[in-house]
């Protein structure tokens, strides 16, 4: 069983890489990559060469190609020690045409045109543009830079290599002292009295790897975090996965000691911080609370994340749907052709027929005439707003449930064992009970990881209608906004939930029917 | 047993009377002529449900392409006079005078809702049924190359797990941004990957009755594997595919609205777009009308095609000729 368990796993890790070099083939290979400047108002203000480095430049925050400056360049060797500031000021200046350089200029140049050129980058020199007299126009300085489109495999390595950071203790560049990891008993976020153990690093990225709270699990780590894809235009600069999962709504105020001794009432939670270069100094307010670097701090929201709000209401939608839907189901196929069957069928061929968004319509417009909440709002504290988003995600579920459960069972009234089972005296009610039911749930429970699990995603249409600030339309906005690393760590989420809910089907199924195995050995 | 006979009262000639051995008669067959197709249609006709229904679908589809041809619509005719927008039936009928244009009321450009309703539907109806036939063929006949060869099945199966794991908006952004949101780039969208779910299920119902002895047998007797397919496989799958058919077409149709209704649908004024438009006026007191119509429509040539569909796949199965 574990090791077929394994094999099955592996399989669908091969899946998935290659389902994520297919989506990025068609994202940054297929797209027209000029679509991202449509409503770029930076870009439009722009005008000649600077208008030409700034799409570069926006290219490679999209993750399209490898962007390199020559001033960028000039910088490096400098901080390598190769030059001085000397050198490097004057080798900067570019002159208005290539034969025009200086000589260090252009010794530089042809440095950085071979090593470039070495590595696969095209280098472009754009002169500069002038207008009627010897000015340069706007924006018409000349530039120099090199650039390589990514290749896939590169792309596809670095993508997944870069999946699971650990953090370790020389992530910081600057000077911090003594690097190194210690433990605690009394975690120093909480005043250093209360007893809560607690690891804490010197030089890595997190200041907490290691916490405790009152929040489940519990116990939280900071060591490895996960990075699906840095979102550039939903969320600037924030992972994919941080996105999905970081709380919302208003700030909850709580009485925080910072590390300075300062208490205060502040929403910051301190097990968050992440170092950030010279920011002690650069602040009145963090010099005052903070003793290091490390005063990123994410703050606690009273809302769920939207990974949270997609996972209440789906999970909920899913539990009431497989209380309701298999039962009646079963009702559904013991009065067959009655009058119970016809209603259950006129209801399932409703939901199958009539596009969703139609439904979920009717349902807003039934709801709000009952005075229920039609939109979403994360300040109310009413549960009375997840009524309806999760009745319009039950419904049609339920119906679905009803459908194959009908059918299951009515296949299995037809088989010769319960011909044998009624020949032998047994009452109606216990051949359904003990025989029939027990038969046809087996490919229902099939289905209970996966809904389990693609609750999580969301559902786009919901969320939509009710204004629910949950994971669904994360995808549709991704693509609405060229977010190619989004778009990318969603594809790998979706592709990832895929895998292991089949897999998980086919344990739970095994468990349920002991006549289904994995193992070749118990055939 | 001669009291017995005597209790029926009949005679015991009546009851065992001598039948020679005829050469011409033995060549008869007895049993009544069977023709599928006809049995078929006569278990529909049957039903008096389906015939309304059916006569339902005939109309709904012939007036959305007959309607549309013979009217003049010009959606922003009306676009300057700001008396004809967002107008009930009642008073469209009011204002422009009793006619067929105005019993569902204006929209937001003074257009006439039930037009724009039916040349929506138009193109709703041709994208599923092209859709649907595109996938279908192709579906069916990569699906039953996939059940048959083991070969295939292995190599297929990858492919399906790669394919079904692309998020299919991603899928079809790719090809709306690469040409353009027309009606022939949406069928493309949909056909691209639409026949794998199709393929897959034809797959399932092939494996299922491949083994079968009756397929054996023919195997054994020297049958080719081309003529098992068409003769013994093939008519098991019709009611399959005619019940697949029936939820097929709908669902392009729902899926058409849902892309519509997420900003990726359709440039032309497709049913999908309409409700998509038309969603602001939904909350809005008095407009409604422009919503819930569009979407009513929508509804009710999706259920009408699914009845059909389901009642004709019912039909299909010879099971239920008796």
């Amino acid at each position: 069983m574990g090791k077929y368990l394994i094999k099955r796993l592996l399989h669908g890790a091969v899946s998935i890489v290659i389902v994520v070099a297919i989506v990025m083939i068609m994202i940054y290979g297929m797209l027209n990559r000029d679509l991202i400047f449509a409503k770029d108002t930076t870009y439009t203000h722009q005008s000649n060469n600077q208008k030409t480095t700034y799409m570069y430049s926006k290219w490679e925050e999209y993750g399209y190609v490898d962007y390199v400056p020559y001033a960028d360049y000039l910088q490096e060797l400098l901080q390598k020690g190769e030059i001085d500031e000397e050198t490097r000021s004057s080798a900067v200046s570019l002159g208005r045409k290539a034969d025009a350089d200086s000589e260090i200029v252009q010794e530089y140049v042809q440095k950085f045109t071979d090593y470039y050129e070495s590595q696969g980058y095209t280098v472009t020199r754009l002169e500069a543009v002038t207008r009627a007299g010897r000015r340069i126009a706007d924006g018409g300085q000349p530039q120099l830079f090199a650039y390589r489109d990514i290749p896939l495999l590169g792309r596809l390595w670095r993508y997944f290599t870069g999946l699971i950071t650990i953090d370790k203790t020389s992530y910081v560049k600057e000077d911090i002292g003594e690097r190194g990891i210690s433990f605690t008993l009394y975690d120093p976020a909480y005043g250093g009295k209360k007893f809560s153990p607690a690891i804490l690093g010197n030089g890595t990225k997190h200041k907490y790897l290691l916490y405790c709270d009152s929040n489940f699990p519990f116990i939280h780590q900071n060591i490895a975090t996960l990075n699906l894809g840095t979102s550039y235009s939903v969320n600037t600069g924030i992972d994919v996965f941080t996105t999905m999962t970081r709380t919302q709504g208003s700030y909850v105020r709580s009485t925080i000691t910072y590390p300075s001794g300062l208490t205060e009432e502040s929403a910051d939670d301190l097990h968050s911080a992440t170092y950030l270069a010279n920011s002690l100094g650069s602040s009145v307010v963090y010099a005052d609370r903070f003793v290091d670097d490390y005063t990123n701090v994410d703050t606690v929201k009273n809302g769920f994340s939207k990974v949270g709000y997609s996972f209440v209401i789906g999970l909920i939608s899913v539990i009431i749907s497989y209380l309701l839907g298999v039962p009646l189901g079963i009702l559904m196929a013991r009065k067959k052709d009655k009058l119970v069957d016809k209603l259950g069928t006129i209801y399932i061929v409703f939901i199958i027929a009539v596009p969703s968004l139609a439904y979920i319509f009717l349902f807003k417009a039934i709801g709000g005439e009952l005075g229920l909440p039609t939109t979403f709002d994360m300040e109310s504290t009413s549960k009375l707003m997840f009524v309806l988003p999760i009745v319009s995600l039950a419904l049609p579920s339920i119906a679905d449930l009803m459908k194959w459960m009908r059918r299951y069972m009515i296949d299995q009234m037809n088989s010769d064992y319960v011909k044998f089972a009624r020949s032998g005296g047994y009452s109606e009610s216990e051949i359904f009970t003990k025989h029939i039911m027990k038969n046809a749930v087996i490919p229902i429970v099939h289905g209970i990881p996966s809904s389990v699990l693609f609750a999580l995603t969301g559902a786009i249409i919901t969320e939509r209608v009710y204004v629910v600030p949950g994971a669904g339309n994360l995808l549709t906005e991704a693509i609405n906004k060229y977010d190619n690393g989004v778009i990318i760590g969603v594809t790998l989420f979706y592709a990832v939930l895929t895998v292991v809910s089949i897999v998980l089907g086919d344990v739970l199924m095994a468990m349920v029917d002991p006549r289904i195995s994995f193992s070749t050995k118990d055939r | 047993m001669e009291q017995e006979i005597a209790k029926l009262g009949i005679s015991e000639e009546e009851l065992f009377s001598r039948v020679d051995h005829s050469a011409l008669d033995s060549e008869k067959i007895t049993a009544p002529r069977y023709s599928y197709w006809q049995s078929v249609f006569r278990v529909f006709f049957r039903k008096k449900l389906n015939i309304v229904i059916l006569a339902i679908l005939l109309f709904v589809i012939a007036f959305a392409y007959i309607y549309p041809s013979i009217t003049e619509y010009e959606r922003f005719a009306n676009l300057l006079d700001s008396t004809a927008k967002h107008l009930s039936p009642a008073k469209a009928i009011k204002q422009m005078g009793f006619n067929i244009h105005w019993i569902l009321g204006s929209g937001a450009a003074g257009q006439s809702t039930f037009d724009a309703i039916w040349n929506g539907s138009r193109i709703s109806i041709s994208l599923a049924f092209i859709c649907a036939a595109i996938n279908m063929t192709i579906g069916v006949i990569i699906g039953s190359v996939w059940g048959f060869s083991k070969k295939v099945d292995m190599v297929m199966n990858e492919v399906y797990n790669i394919l079904t794991n692309i998020p299919y908006l991603v899928f079809i952004a790719v090809m709306v941004m690469l040409f353009s949101a027309s009606f022939w780039t949406m069928v493309l969208a949909l056909t691209a990957t639409g026949w794998v779910g199709i393929a897959y299920f034809i797959r399932t119902q092939v494996v299922i009755i491949r083994d079968r002895e009756y397929n054996l047998a023919s195997k054994c007797l020297g049958t080719s594997t081309f003529k098992i397919a068409m003769k013994n496989i093939l008519p098991f799958m019709t009611s399959v595919i005619v019940t697949l058919l029936a939820t097929e077409i709908p669902s392009y149709i729902s899926y058409e609205v849902f892309l519509a209704y997420i900003g990726m649908g359709l440039s032309e004024m497709s049913l999908g777009r309409l409700i998509f438009e038309a969603e602001s006026a939904m909350v809005t007191p008095g407009w409604q009308f422009e919503f819930w119509s569009p979407v009513a429509i929508a509804s009710i040539i999706t259920v009408v095609l699914y009845v059909v569909g389901q009642n004709l796949g019912d039909a299909s199965d010879p099971r239920t000729h008796m």
